[in-house]
């Protein structure tokens, strides 16, 4: 029950995104022929995702990922599935399913140096036009009989000027994350996104003062 | 177990199945004659950077593309051929609608 009251408050918020501040999102999928690396630091983890899309609606990568706490690094190859686009004048949306399968390896307690079979699976949509971005998205893992868990989170966006194509582009951003097996199951975290060219920067700090830093690097 | 059967089923879907579908694009409105003008491009969907560059790194694989630049204010693209070349409506669209962006419109400047 906890799970869906913390769902509904996350959609809450991705409807509020529609018509208040919000963001912009770092796409799963790129252009045909597109290579895009992804690096995401936050108070729970380290990742890096590099993947390849052969067109606008697949992409297939490696995935590693260090969780610092649970002292578990996965390993998996990831694709991304568009499932749906919604292309309007003015906005856009996506909605997107995100997989992977590999190896987890723990060092921690009854688990210390142990490795098995692997996977994740999860949904992520997004809208957002030139000013407003609002996402969400939810991802269940499960790695053997070492772990499993269920995360989610939803960002809302404002961009405080219209930039032109090949402008710094700017976002003020507000994240909430829901892990329902952490001891702080709900971290809030504003962030600034900046995007230049092929580049993509977001810092921010959460409210228990720990940072987030994101760079993208789309070619 | 239950949740081991969704996440395969997930997993098989995702890595199986061929991915999903973009709004059906609508058809060019514009005539089809051929012209080596600048062509304009009015583009549903563009609504950032990263949506330009795309139709820019697309169009930049094309022989007779010598360059485009694109307006996000009235999400227009125009595209600047090569003398003496030119993409045909057709062509122009598919491209769009393969990079993930429908086409509203096209107009042939000559």
């Amino acid at each position: 029950m906890r799970y869906l009251y913390a769902s509904i408050f996350l959609w809450a918020l991705l409807g509020v995104g529609l018509i208040i501040p919000n963001i912009a999102d770092a796409r799963p999928v790129s252009y045909p022929g597109g290579i895009t690396l992804m690096l995401n630091n936050d108070n729970d983890k380290n990742t890096a995702h590099l993947h390849y899309s052969p067109t606008a609606k697949t992409s297939i990568g490696y995935k590693l990922e260090y969780w610092r706490d649970k002292e578990l690094t996965l390993n998996a190859i990831q694709m991304n599935n568009l499932l749906k686009r919604w292309n309007k004048k003015d906005s856009q949306a996506n909605l997107y399913l995100k997989s992977g399968l590999g190896i987890a390896h723990s060092d921690k307690g009854d688990f210390d140096n142990e490795t098995q079979a692997a996977g994740f699976t999860g949904l992520a949509a997004d809208w957002e036009n030139r000013r407003f971005f609002t996402s969400y998205e939810n991802r269940y893992t499960e790695a053997g009989d070492i772990d499993d868990f269920y995360s989610q989170s939803a960002r809302v966006g404002w961009a405080p000027y219209e930039g032109d194509y090949g402008d710094l582009h700017t976002w003020l951003m507000l994240q909430v994350e829901h892990m329902p097996e952490a001891k702080d199951n709900v971290t809030v975290t504003p962030l600034i996104r900046l995007f230049k060219g092929v580049h993509m920067l977001e810092a921010g700090m959460n409210t228990r003062g720990e940072a987030l830093f994101n760079y993208v690097l789309r070619y | 177990m239950k949740k081991l059967t969704i996440l395969m089923t997930a997993l098989t879907l995702s890595f199986a199945a061929p991915a999903y579908a973009a709004e059906d694009s609508k058809p060019a409105t514009a005539e089809q004659t051929i012209s080596t003008g600048d062509v304009h491009v009015s583009v549903n969907g563009l609504v950032c950077d990263f949506c330009a560059r795309a139709l820019e790194k697309v169009f930049g694989k094309e022989e007779a593309v010598k360059g485009i630049d694109v307006n996000l204010d009235t999400k227009m693209i125009t595209i600047n051929f090569n003398k003496g070349q030119s993409l045909d409506n057709e062509t122009i669209t598919n491209l769009i609608t393969d990079a993930g962006y429908n086409v509203e419109g096209i107009h042939r400047v000559e």
